[in-house]
């Protein structure tokens, strides 16, 4: 059975609700999840002052409203399903490990924050630092996907060090920056500065991109990796170009002022040019 | 000094307080002669302060102002402070800011504000060098006291600054033209280099000056990175950067070979496209270049005590500006709990703004937020944060009026000597008054824990 969770209150103050989670609500009852606590502000109040509570929770959590001002949605949960037909604010997902999240809208900052498993689907926008580290945390993303539909914000994939995130929009400036390793796809505009003081990892884009001064040209050529991620995306409904799929990619690496090992691909056009 | 109602010595001296201390810039200079007009109560003379100096001790007498207003309307200081601290008492999600033009010993009462009621406190640091505290936090940072720099730099490098215009001592002080024990002959024993994105009154101080495209900073410290470190650039950099190759490679080869090397910087730097990596770039090219020499970074910190605010903040929460208490453990995390973005997204339901003019300085959109929510404010002087606040505190200038302690750009403390009294009470005054009552208001609040599991309340 699905749990039904519908913003009755117009918010201005935040909304701490890192409880609104399968893990955590499973297996209460409508009135327990109605006591259950969450913090307004800086004020201790219960999921039932905000939020009209429909059915019980065996796996799957749908929020209804705009969850703009609610933050931490999902943050650690193992497991389950969250459908967010609205807007999502920040932290959603952060530090997840299992299960999914899919936003009918935009998403905030720090989506899928140190993130270690699982996938976020976004339909709209999402903010900056998606799938990033927490200032003065030492690594991102660490595993699962991150899908963003739109644009995101800056520092998209910040020192992440597994895992995938696909942007179809356009990314902000410092896309990739810090990474240590996995897999960052933009279909729109690459910001500036991508991929700032990677060590490892890969960054592809499918248009052009001016790159630091720290990135070399290493060669032209077909990653076959590639092909596999473009395919299973596909294959989740996304729209990719039999070109992007088959084409050839120009490969830069960097940072050099790092280990030099990341990578940097920009779709060439065409397939064999 | 003289009694100037004593009957046996008629003609009144006007006294004057030695190496009293100005605390209009970072560079708080401890150093100035004020000549006091008692019966005007006025400071009329300060003797070795620079323009900006001169204006802050001449310009501060004292006013016949209210004590306090409670919306518009003269009030007692208790009434003001229990209408104060009812606001902040009875706020969700209350934000405390500014900070940077007042005593130490101030800042550290406002902390425990904070804290007690569950707020927001956060520093004029998140409009000018908060970047440079997340590169120390994200990067870490090799710096000197002033006193080294003067005594042993032999070059040095202002990037992003004017000191001539904020900091006008500073030259003459610290970096430029004083002797020092390993720079005897003053100037001509240091190189002077300024990078900036235009010519600026500090410009003809410089012996090179790189003129770079504005927004490029971050390719240029990115590119020295790599010259310092041997690696080849491609001569396309001008292009992006307007600044040739050649003349990088000049100042590559110039910061290896230095004794002892320093970069100073400024908002030019924290505040333009890329802010924290820009100051985590520059403080990483320090870094590298003490495989080389000795070498330094400094921040060209703009107010009086902002650095003090950092300091306090760090000590006291872990964190030097933009923490959140409303967990009931101090959180950092700029960009959600810094001033800006929590008034500009209409989160904050209360604000006390400490020694600071966010009202005049802000995005459009934090002000309207200001503008909607009860506001206090403490300041010496009317600004347009006092006229919209609900309630105002009018309170004595830091430095001229009250004793206390603040921090020089380099986190070095200078104590303060009082020079004028004052009809007004002094910040930390009102601040602890406000911090006692909202104490006894707050007494009874169900404390807020971390734990936050779905355990059920029976």
């Amino acid at each position: 059975m699905v749990l039904d969770l519908k913003l009755r209150t117009q918010l201005d103050i935040p909304l701490e609700a890192g409880i609104i989670s399968p893990d955590r609500l499973a297996g209460l009852t409508e009135s327990e999840i109605a006591r259950v606590p969450l913090i307004h502000g800086n004020r201790k109040k219960s999921l039932g002052d905000f939020f009209d509570i429909s059915g019980t929770c065996d796996g799957e959590i749908r929020l209804v409203g705009d969850f703009t001002k609610v933050k931490s949605v999902g943050s650690g949960m193992t497991g389950g399903r969250i459908i967010i037909e609205g807007n999502s604010g920040m932290h959603l997902g952060c530090a997840m490990s299992g299960g999914e999240i899919a936003v009918e809208g935009d998403a905030g900052d720090w989506t899928g924050a140190e993130m270690s498993g699982g996938r976020i689907v976004i339909k709209g926008n999402a903010g900056h630092m998606v799938g990033g580290a927490y200032r003065g945390g030492h690594m991102g993303l660490q595993g699962g996907e991150i899908i963003v539909h739109g644009n995101t914000g800056n520092e998209a994939g910040n020192s992440m060090r597994n895992g995938l995130i696909v942007i179809m929009g356009n990314s902000g400036d410092f896309t990739g920056a810090n990474m240590f390793s996995g897999t960052i796809i933009v279909f729109g505009e690459l910001g500036i500065r991508t991929g700032a003081s990677m060590k490892r990892g890969s960054i592809i884009s499918m248009r052009h991109a001016d790159l630091l001064p720290t990135f070399t040209y290493s060669c032209f050529y077909h990653p076959s990796f590639l092909r596999l991620y473009l395919r299973r995306l596909r294959d989740m409904g996304i729209s990719i170009d039999d070109a992007q799929i088959e084409g050839g990619y120009h490969r830069w690496c960097g940072d050099s002022m790092e280990l030099n090992r990341g990578e940097v691909l920009l779709f060439s056009g065409s397939p064999g040019s | 000094m003289v009694n100037k109602t004593n009957p046996e010595n008629p003609i009144p001296e006007n006294p004057i307080i030695k190496n009293a201390t100005c605390t209009f810039c970072g560079c708080v200079c401890d150093d100035v002669d004020l000549t006091v007009d008692t019966e005007a109560k006025r400071i009329i003379k300060a003797k070795g302060a620079c323009a900006i100096g001169k204006a802050w001790f001449l310009e501060h007498g004292v006013e016949d102002r209210p004590q306090a207003l409670i919306d518009g309307c003269h009030a007692s200081m208790d009434e003001a402070v229990e209408e104060a601290s009812q606001i902040l008492a009875n706020a969700h999600y209350p934000l405390i800011y500014g900070l940077s033009d007042t005593t130490t010993e101030a800042q550290r009462q406002v902390v425990g504000i904070a804290d007690i009621i569950g707020g927001t406190i956060d520093t004029t640091s998140s409009v000018c060098h908060g970047p440079s505290g997340m590169a120390f936090q994200g990067v870490g940072e090799s710096t000197a006291t002033l006193g080294e720099i003067k005594n042993r730099a032999d070059l040095v490098i202002f990037w992003g600054a004017n000191p001539a215009e904020s900091h006008p001592r500073h030259f003459a002080r610290y970096s430029v033209t004083p002797k020092g024990r390993d720079i005897p002959n003053r100037k001509k024993d240091r190189t002077i280099v300024m990078v900036d994105v235009r010519r600026t009154p500090s410009t003809k101080a410089s012996d090179i000056f790189l003129q770079v495209k504005h927004g490029s900073d971050f390719e240029v410290l990115w590119t020295l990175r790599a010259l310092v470190r041997g690696r080849k650039v491609d001569p396309a950099i001008e292009a992006r950067c307007g600044v040739p190759l050649a003349e990088l490679e000049d100042l590559a080869e110039r910061m290896k070979k230095c004794r002892y090397g320093v970069m100073f910087f400024g908002m030019g730097l924290t505040m333009t496209r890329g802010r924290h990596f820009n100051t985590s770039a520059l403080m990483s090219l320090g870094t590298d270049l003490n495989k080389h020499t000795h070498f330094v970074v400094i921040a060209m910190r703009g107010h009086g005590n902002v650095t003090g605010a950092d300091s306090v903040l760090s000590w006291q929460t872990g964190y030097p500006f933009g923490v959140n208490f409303s967990l009931g453990y101090p959180r950092f995390n700029p960009g959600e709990f810094t001033s800006v973005d929590l008034l500009s997204r209409g989160e904050a339901d209360a604000a006390m703004i400490v020694a600071s003019d966010p009202a005049s300085n802000m995005p459009k959109a934090a002000i309207e937020r200001l503008q909607n929510i009860p506001v206090i404010a403490l300041d010496p002087k009317t600004t347009a944060t006092t006229k919209l606040a609900r309630v105002s505190f009018t309170t004595a200038p830091y430095g001229i009026s009250t004793g206390g302690t603040v921090y020089r750009m380099d986190n070095v403390p200078i104590p303060l000597r009082k020079a004028l009294d004052s009809p007004f009470p002094s910040d930390e005054t009102v601040i602890r008054a406000i911090r006692k009552r909202v104490t006894e208001l707050t007494a009874d609040r169900e404390p807020i824990t971390g734990d936050l599991s779905a355990k059920v309340p029976a």
